[in-house]
């Protein structure tokens, strides 16, 4: 059976070379072989998301220094995986150039008119005998298809009606997207670069720590930007609603480039670069001890922060950020049931432990910050635009129907039911001949073909003829719509049940 | 959960198992088969009427749209499952998938309220899932889950009517291991290492064995053109599958880059939406090259309903969690 796509492109004319760089074969079998990698690459944990630790603490010391050797805990940056990448867009590239896009002048290539006798082979026929004479039946069929979504063109009197040819484009669209996506991941790899740091306020963010491909030619910016604010809202219930940051770009000679308040969903973009506030937290406080400064980191303690100051061996002093500011100062020691109270801090109003008085300096708190530069965005997502479109344009059927309008064959032979004898069709009366073909909605168009047939039956049809359409069953298919590979079975079966349609199609 | 809502949960449950029932009854009686499969399809299209107001209310009681945790993606799925067999039963009068089509539903029924009482409870959402891209993201991706299930039961019909039946036995078996791995991941505590072994030894034996089998024809068994009918409705659901995955996939990287700055970052989940894709692609080529007589692209179809299987419930319940492990609730 010979698809279009072959006649296009023809294997025994091209280089051996060529044949096995457009194989669609190979095709399946780097496209099972990346599924297959990237299965195994959701199965081990990666370095790149977890670190080395979950591994180990997965599969044990032993075989994750096994998984390590092979590549399989770091799979997508592995020799293998990329030159299964290379492998498939090579493939790709040559099928596309060679079965793919040349298809696009055959679409413009006008199909025939056929006549009766052709349209008894289509995969798909029917016939109808007609009462009257005149073109009427011929009006309404091209009437009914147009009103199907078919593109009609007639031809005296043949017909010939086109569904869902722009679907045809499926595989260009797709491949184009498939290859523009190629290329914005490139661009981005070999020029992007993204991080992420902690910025105490008043700091500055620059890009010294980024991360890039190992194929990097880009540049890093040589502004930084200066934190000036930053705070967290709060539900009533103490939860973080949203954290904001004041930011400021500044150019190596310390100019202000630009200004902006950061919330999460709401980055800051310069330059090419966007910068999120991913994270925040309190750093450290800045406590006086009768004249004498002191830092103490805080940690996240539930939805507040905590610093801890050891005393001596048994007494700790506990410093407990609230959301308002205040800090509550609290002692805990072994014999003691909980921590004890001792006094409460604000920004103006210093405690007085005895002897000592203990005011706040400053609570300084960091922001996460995520930056990424990524100039492959626009054309990734032109992409998959592309790449959307074309398989949704797979979806569509493509179909054609032939109709003819001629006058009835002594023999009854040109097409049709072969079922019907000679004598139910009045040699002078017309018969309405159509059929055609649709390779990926064979059956709903053997349906629609047999609605057709019956609504053209009841209309114009030879009154026996009528009761006749009437009786088949609405139900699954066995109906009266012939297949022409198993034509002379069912001549001989008297049956024009069942059809092989698999390779009837010839064209995809 | 209110009243209202528990009420046509359970109707949509119950008219479920009743259509499966009478489903499975039409075949047993020859003479009755076009009333009881008119029956069936009854219920099953007042069991899908029945789902949609129960998601409708669940989505007002919780003032959100109701896609937030596994319970409420298996009320979709079954949805959809339901709403496409009613589709492709009106477009290719197919009645055999009707009794595979509510029996899925019915298993994602069962399984969905055997999930703890937290996952049936509306609660509120995570920060991450806070966001208008939920309802972009995560429906077609159940719709498209859906139509691979039914393209690969109709692949199971196709082989019984193609008289393949050893190859059929063969996949069943792999099919129901799988399903088995995972209910046995979700509900009990068993060594998820053993249950992924369980997995991909039984899917992976299995579909090699069912591929060899297919030499073994029955002539005597089924209906060659009832098998051209699935083959066909199999490669439908594939076909408006793919776009529907496709589109989920890609809208998971906008939201991803919408709210941290990347759009793919080789989470498992994410991964495995790939390998899944890809081999629905793998499907599209073989199909329009037509090397593969149609047998085998049924048993394509079936690896990608593991592939699917492994995708929507597998990865969760075998402990391979990632950034979507919303779905894991122990
Ligand atoms: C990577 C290497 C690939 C190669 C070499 C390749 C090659 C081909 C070829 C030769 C065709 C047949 C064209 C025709 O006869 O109409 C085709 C069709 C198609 N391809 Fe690809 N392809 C590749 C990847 C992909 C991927 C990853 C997708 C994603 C879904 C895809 C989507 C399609 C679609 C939608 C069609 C049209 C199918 C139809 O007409 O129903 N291709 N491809």
């Amino acid at each position: 059976m010979n698809t279009e796509s072959e006649k296009i492109y023809d294997p025994k004319t091209q280089s051996s070379l060529k044949n096995a760089l457009a194989s669609v074969q190979l095709t399946i079998f780097l496209m099972s072989l990346t599924a297959l990698t990237v299965l195994i690459g959701a199965w081990c944990p990666q370095d790149s998301a977890n670190g080395k630790e979950k591994v180990v603490e997965q599969f044990g010391a032993d075989t994750a220094k096994l998984l390590t050797q092979f590549g399989i805990t770091d799979i997508y940056h592995s020799p293998f995986f990329l030159s299964l990448i290379a492998m498939l867009t090579v493939n790709m590239i040559a099928c596309s150039f060679l079965r793919v896009f040349p298809r696009i002048k055959l679409l413009q290539k006008p199909l025939p008119f056929l006549s009766g006798r052709d349209i008894g082979k289509l995969p798909v026929n029917t016939s109808v005998a007609l009462r009257g004479n005149d073109q009427s039946a011929l009006t309404a069929l091209a009437v009914k298809l147009s009103g199907r979504g078919f593109k009609v063109a007639t031809n005296g009197d043949k017909l010939l009606a086109e569904y869902g040819k722009f679907g045809r484009l499926a595989a260009t669209v797709t491949h184009i997207g498939l290859l523009t996506l190629l290329v914005g991941v490139t661009i981005t790899s070999w020029t992007g670069f993204s991080g992420f740091q902690p910025v105490l306020l008043s700091s500055h963010l620059d890009f010294s720590q980024s991360e890039h491909s190992k194929l990097w030619v880009g540049k890093l910016p040589k502004w930084t930007v200066r934190v000036d604010a930053t705070h967290r809202e709060d539900h009533p219930t103490g939860e973080p609603k949203q954290w904001f940051s004041k930011l400021t770009v500044l150019d190596p000679q310390g100019k202000e480039l630009k200004s902006q308040e950061i919330s999460v969903n709401n980055p800051l973009s310069y330059d090419g670069v966007d910068i999120y506030q991913s994270s925040w937290g309190l750093d450290h406080i800045i406590l006086n001890f009768n004249g004498k400064e002191e830092r103490l980191d805080l940690r996240p303690m539930g939805k507040l922060y905590a610093a801890f100051l050891p005393l001596d061996q048994n007494t700790v002093m506990l410093f407990s950020v609230r959301a308002d500011g205040t800090i509550k100062i609290f002692a805990k020691r072994p014999d003691w049931e909980g921590p004890r109270q001792l006094a409460e801090l604000t920004r103006d109003k210093p405690a007085k432990l005895g002897p000592v008085t203990i005011s706040l300096v400053k609570v300084v708190p960091v922001t996460g910050l995520q930056y990424k530069c990524d100039p492959g965005l626009p054309i990734t997502y032109i992409a998959f635009g592309f790449i959307i479109v074309g398989v949704l344009m797979a979806a569509i059927p493509h179909r054609h129907v032939w109709v003819c309008l001629e006058t009835a064959a002594p023999q009854g032979v040109c097409a049709g039911n072969e079922n019907k004898s000679q004598e139910e069709i009045p040699l002078a009366s017309k018969v309405l001949y159509f059929g055609g073909r649709s390779v990926k909605a064979k059956v709903g168009f053997e349906r629609l073909i047999k609605t057709l047939e019956s609504q053209i039956a009841s209309e114009f049809g030879l009154p026996d003829q009528k009761s006749e359409k009437n009786e088949q069953s609405a139900g699954e298919i066995h109906g009266k719509v012939n297949s022409s590979q198993n034509r002379k079975e069912h001549m001989l079966a008297g049956s024009a049940a069942g059809a092989n349609a698999k390779d009837a199609g010839g064209d995809s | 959960m209110s009243d209202m809502q528990m009420a046509l949960t359970n109707t949509a449950g119950i008219t479920s198992v009743m259509s499966f029932w009478v489903f499975v009854a039409s075949n047993g009686f020859k003479n009755r088969k076009e009333l009881l499969v008119k029956i069936g399809s009854w219920a099953l299209t007042l069991a899908f009427a029945a789902l949609t107001a129960a998601i409708i209310t669940r989505g007002i009681d919780a003032q959100r749209f109701p896609l937030a945790n596994l319970y409420e993606s298996l009320l979709w799925f079954a949805w959809a499952t339901m709403g496409a067999y009613l589709v492709l039963a009106k477009a290719y009068g197919v009645r055999q998938l009707g009794w595979l089509a509510s029996l899925t539903a019915l298993l994602m029924f069962l399984y969905g309220s055997w999930l703890p009482q937290s996952q049936h409870d509306i609660q509120p959402l995570v920060p991450a899932l806070v966001s208008y891209w939920r309802w972009i993201h995560v429906p077609p991706l159940i719709v498209s889950y859906a139509l691979f299930f039914l393209g690969g039961l109709s692949g199971f019909i196709q082989l019984y009517q193609a008289g393949r039946i050893a190859s059929l036995y063969t996949a069943i078996a792999t099919v129901s291991l799988a399903i088995l791995a995972v209910v046995l991941g979700t509900f009990t505590s068993v060594e998820t290492a053993w249950l992924q072994i369980l997995f991909a030894g039984a899917s992976l034996i299995g579909m090699v064995i069912s591929f060899r089998l297919l030499q073994r024809v029955d002539k005597n068994r089924g209906d060659l053109k009832l098998a051209e009918t699935y083959d066909d409705v199999s490669y439908r659901c594939i076909a408006i599958g793919m776009p529907a995955l496709t589109f989920g996939i890609i809208t998971g990287g906008l939201w991803a880059n919408h709210a941290w700055g990347t759009y793919w970052s080789w989470d498992p989940k994410e991964s495995m939406a790939l390998v899944t894709w890809l081999s629905y692609a793998a499907y599209i080529h073989l199909r329009v090259h037509r090397e593969c007589s149609s047998e085998k692209l049924a048993l394509v179809s079936i690896v990608g309903l593991l592939l699917t299987l492994m995708t929507y419930l597998g990865f969760n319940s075998l402990g391979l969690g990632g950034l979507h492990s919303y779905g894991n609730f122990k």
